[in-house]
């Protein structure tokens, strides 16, 4: 049984603990535990003694991701449509993490990325530590923000998400309790106690009983000097332009004007990210900014199953190749520049997949009680 | 029954009076009522008609990913008075300030999305994609408050298109960057306390003295101060200025000049008065001024010289001899005003009915049956008819002003003549539509509507002035009829066929319509065409002939046309109706067979039925029987039926964000909660 050790379950009186346990691979998510979450997550929505499902990492990483060595694979074989049933399983679990009716406490204490951010942000409490490091990095492996990134981020103030979002940037505790990813931040020497305050529900509202105590523990911790939040201002300014093309110029523009590491790095990261990528990026958070979050996951799986069907562009593979088994780090990107991307086949990625048989949108799980503030139009 | 009920409410009064408690009756549980709930119309209503996000380009028309990344730095960005209700974010601009606060904060968001590149290009670049672009983000600044849209809409195109238009290469060098940078800040001072549509009876004179090389303008009386100056109480530091052109006696007639109204500190220039036209009913966040000019003196070049120039020996030169052509001449670019204006009624009205629909799709109101659950606003079939019909309007006028905007873009000198008309038209019906709307919508949602936060009533005061400025509605109609009236006297006398102006369908026979009007008679494009242009080619015949009548009995043409003023209105109408129509047939004939197209016949033939049903001139001359106009009422109700399942696919449709409607179109319920108080 080994989808049940890789997530392991506490019963607490009212209290679930579920620790993702594959630490040696980060807690990065295989089919097995996405399947495992949802089952779990279902029954305690139904179950009248569960009132609170904390959510945790064995080990360094809180997750580090989805696994998507075997969706390589099977793109490598020519067999996308498997890879297709993977995201349709994880982009379920983010949907009904979204719009769960009770409460989901995740606990950030080290690495939350891709995936992991997929599993916690959409929940109600998401603790930092002084150990979080944040990171959407998909553009970075040919992919694009999904899980409902588009939802999230878009969603950050200003235009912070398109920065996080396109450049892959890490952030720290600090920093994502400042942006409103993060509810709280609690040292992590302090989560034990938390744990078991936590676990002292009793039949009070959980929602007013989880938001006292975890403001009991939290901190507030100042962002460290160099923090990309201070530079809000020029995220907005950069990061609001309507192409990737006029992003990096805007960029290099308040370069010259007043050079300094954290920019540089910002431009290298663009220009080391997949151009399809990026250019499919930055339309998603832009399009997630007018939808529901159900509608952003149906849009993020027509164009996860373009990626991997790789019509387009072959960066997916090719990504994954660079950072993950070659460790190389030097992809070779195809379309290999912005301006060879255009427009026409950008709106590829945002097609239904009619032509190929037997494909079908995301099927959201039917949810009662929807609350409307998730609900959009278009 | 009713009279239990009777009973009952009595019982409820009295009690009241008493201040006791009221017995339960045994017949109720004891268990707490649930209360009213929210549900998301989105939950209960059908979406599997047509794809909502297809309507939308097709509605849009042109530069929808423009338009959505303007959407989203508005939403982003505090300064655009962001604030949550019910779980929900909303931007629109907070009415509850003062003028002056409005005024500055205007000016602000102007600032911010100048710094996020939203004007690049909308003087310095040219042709339809620059211009197309240019009016699709205006709309979006309308959509989030008219104030900003007039505000940059008068720098721009009233002051840059002047600029631009009437102007020359040491004008455009000049200003016109300088004006996309907001580097200068521009306003359009045309017209006076004593004279508003009628710009050729102004009164600023303005003379040469060849000496200094330079004119002098001035206000020679009080009906000659400048009145309504967009930009003019506040922040302008220059201004277009109209005014008759004095040379040695002789009257040029109207001429445009630019001149300085503050210096960069803000102050107001010697020899200028400004004084400030006070708090209006709506548009509070534009700073409109009132300007005298005491013997104002600018330098020779500041006459907008493309039509017509001074010597500086003080010469007159031009190379269009009549004075009534460059009049026409000089008027010529002002018809961008009126293609903006027009589109932005039919957002406005979107707007509108987006949330009065939405609203009646999650509000109940009375119980049709004892003890039944309460009606939803939208089942009832009077909602149905107060709001569907004016859906459908919207749609099909929505195509018209993307119709208007394309001719507009692609314009030429053979079709300037043809926009005029046209824009007239469009621009005086689409604004009336869309008062109409916004007033049927706040009566809709009830006492909610009253609450500027929802949009629907503050929008009426903000929008009202729409139907005058740019030209009073009723002025455009009679020069619509006049301009038809000109084309079928030249091409009767000259014995030519109808070519232009939209009237080629009087080349060919007369249509015959059938007697008796069946529902799939009623709901064929060629029959709605042919009642349409029958009505127009009769009513311009009939017009043409009144006239011509008069003119026999020695009447002038102006006072023929005066006298005909009813059968005027009429015809204005009647071609504007036609032209939408068209654009509707247009829009549809493009599309595959499919859904989309299935629900646009639908809102096509609303359209073409409900502007049957609203004008009684088919009655009055006779185009339709007694039988047929009841025949006609008969199918709107149908049809009202019909379009209910697709209310809210319709209204998302619209494309405008969430953000940019008013709470009641959402959750109500928790956005009026003891919670969020």
């Amino acid at each position: 049984m080994a989808s049940q050790s890789q997530v392991l379950v506490e019963d607490k009186s009212s209290v679930r603990i579920l620790t993702l346990n594959r630490p040696k691979q980060m807690n990065a998510l295989c089919s097995n535990m996405i399947t495992r979450l949802l089952q779990l997550f279902l029954a305690y929505e139904e179950d009248p003694n569960v009132k609170l499902v904390i959510l945790k990492g064995q080990g360094r990483a809180f997750c580090a991701g989805g696994d998507v060595r075997p969706v390589v694979g099977d793109i490598v074989q020519g067999k996308w449509r498997l890879g297709a049933d993977f995201f349709s399983d994880q982009y379920s679990l983010n949907y009904v993490m979204a719009t769960y009716s009770k409460v989901q406490i995740s606990i950030l204490n080290g690495i939350v990325m891709g995936g992991g951010a997929g599993v916690s942000i959409h929940g109600r409490f998401r603790i930092a530590t002084e150990k979080t490091v944040f990171a959407m990095p998909e553009t970075a492996l040919g992919l694009f923000p999904d899980v409902g990134a588009s939802y999230f981020l878009s969603r950050l103030p200003g235009f912070f998400g398109e920065y996080v979002g396109l450049t892959g940037a890490r952030l720290d505790g600090a920093e994502i309790l400042a942006c409103g990813l993060a509810t709280h931040f609690v040292p992590s020497t302090r989560l034990t106690a938390l744990e078991e305050d936590l676990c002292r529900v009793g039949s009070s509202d959980p929602v007013t009983f989880a938001e006292t105590i975890l403001n009991a523990y939290t901190q507030h911790p100042h962002l460290k000097q160099h923090s990309a939040y201070h530079r809000l201002h020029v995220i907005d300014r950069c990061f609001s332009r309507k192409t990737v093309e006029e992003i990096i110029s805007t960029l290099e523009k308040e370069a010259i004007e007043e050079p300094n590491e954290w920019i540089s790095a910002t431009i290298r990261a663009l220009e080391k990210a997949s151009p399809s990528s990026l250019k499919i990026s930055l339309r998603s958070i832009r399009e997630g900014r007018y939808q529901g979050v159900g509608q952003c996951l149906i849009r993020e799986f027509r164009m996860v199953c373009h990626v991997m069907k790789g019509e387009i562009s072959k960066d997916l593979v090719e990504g994954y190749r660079a950072v993950v088994i070659e460790k190389d780090k030097n992809p070779k990107w195809e379309p290999r520049g912005l301006e060879e991307m255009k427009d026409n086949m950008v709106e590829q990625y945002f097609k239904r997949m009619d032509e190929e048989k037997g494909w079908e949108d995301l099927k959201l799980p039917p949810r009662k009680a929807l609350p409307s503030s998730i609900i959009s139009k278009l | 029954m009713s009279e239990n009920r009777a009973l009952q409410r009595a019982h409820i009064l009295a009690n009241h009076i008493l201040r006791s408690p009221p017995p339960l009756p045994s017949n109720l549980s004891l268990a707490r009522e649930v209360c009213l709930q929210y549900s998301p119309p989105e939950l209960s209503e059908s979406f599997g008609g047509f794809d909502a996000k297809e309507m939308r380009r097709l509605l849009d028309g042109h530069n929808t990913e423009d338009r959505d990344w303007l959407y989203g730095l508005m939403m982003q960005s505090n300064l655009f008075n962001r604030k949550e209700r019910g779980g929900k974010l909303f931007v629109s601009p907070d009415y509850n300030q003062t003028m002056e606060q409005q005024r500055e904060i205007t000016m602000r968001r102007i600032w911010y999305l100048l710094e996020k590149g939203v004007y690049r290009g909308w003087l310095t670049d040219s042709g339809p994609e620059a211009e197309l672009r240019k009016l699709a983000l205006l709309e979006v600044c309308g959509i989030y408050d008219h104030s900003l849209s007039i505000k940059l809409g008068v720098h721009f195109f009233l002051w840059g298109n002047a600029v631009k238009f009437f102007g020359t290469k040491r004008h455009h060098e000049k200003w016109l960057k300088n004006t996309e940078d907001y580097v200068v800040k521009g306003c359009f001072a045309m017209t006076e306390l004593g004279h508003g549509s009628n710009v050729r009876g102004i009164e600023t004179v303005t003379t040469y003295d060849p000496r200094t090389g330079e004119f002098v303008i001035n206000t020679p009386c009080e009906s000659a101060q400048k009145y309504w100056i967009g930009g003019a109480a506040k922040h302008a530091t220059h201004t277009i200025v109209f005014s008759q052109l004095d040379i040695n006696g002789t009257n040029q007639g109207v001429h445009a000049f630019i001149a300085q109204i503050r210096d960069e500190d803000g102050n107001i220039c010697p020899n200028i008065r400004i004084a400030d036209c006070g708090h209006k009913i709506g548009l509070n966040g534009v700073d409109n001024g009132r300007i005298w000019f005491d013997n104002l003196r600018i330098p020779r070049e500041n006459l907008l010289n493309s039509v017509a120039d001074v010597s500086p020996d003080g010469e007159y030169v031009s190379a269009i001899k009549d004075p009534d052509q460059r009049f026409g001449a000089f008027m010529a670019p002002l018809t961008s005003g009126r293609v903006t204006i027009a589109s932005s009624a039919i957002y406005s009205a979107k707007v509108g009915l987006a949330i009065a629909l939405r609203y009646s799709l999650s509000r109940r109101a009375f119980s049709v049956k004892a003890n039944g659950p309460e009606v939803l606003l939208l089942d009832y079939p009077s909602h149905q008819r107060r709001l569907l019909p004016l859906l459908a309007k919207t749609y099909a006028m929505s195509f018209a002003a993307n119709d208007l905007k394309m001719i507009y873009v692609k314009r030429t000198p053979e079709t300037n003549k043809a926009i005029h008309v046209v824009s007239s038209g469009l621009k005086a019906v689409l604004t009336w539509h869309n008062m109409r709307t916004l007033q049927e919508c706040r009566e809709a949602v009830g006492g909610q509507g009253v609450k500027t936060e929802n949009l629907v009533g503050q929008l009426k005061g903000e929008f009202d002035v729409q139907t005058t400025f740019e030209g009073d509605n009723n002025v455009l109609m009679q020069q619509v009829s006049k301009a038809l009236f000109a084309e079928y006297v030249s091409c009767k006398k000259r014995n030519k066929p109808f070519k232009g102006l939209r009237l080629e369908h009087m080349n060919s026979a007369r249509p015959v319509l059938p007697t008796q009007l069946s529902s799939s008679t009623l709901r064929c494009s060629q029959f709605q065409k042919n009642v349409f242009c029958l009505r127009e080619r009769d009513l311009l015949e009939r017009f043409t002939s009144e006239v011509a009548q008069l003119q026999g009995r020695g009447e002038s043409r102006e006072s023929s046309f005066l006298v005909n003023h009813e059968l005027a209105e009429d015809l204005g109408k009647a071609f504007t109706e036609k032209a939408i129509l068209q654009t509707v047939l247009d829009a549809e004939a493009k599309l595959p067979t499919g859904s989309l197209k299935d629900v646009l016949g639908l809102v096509r033939s609303m359209y073409a039925l409900i502007s049957i049903e609203e004008d009684p001139s088919f009655l009055r001359y006779g185009y339709l029987s007694r039988d047929n106009v009841g025949d006609v009422r008969r199918e709107v109700s149908k049809l009202c039926g019909e379009l209910r399942p697709h209310a809210l696919a319709l209204v998302t449709s619209f494309g405008i964000p969430d953000a940019f409607l008013g709470p009641i179109a959402f959750n109500w319920v928790e956005a009026n909660a003891w919670s969020s108080v």
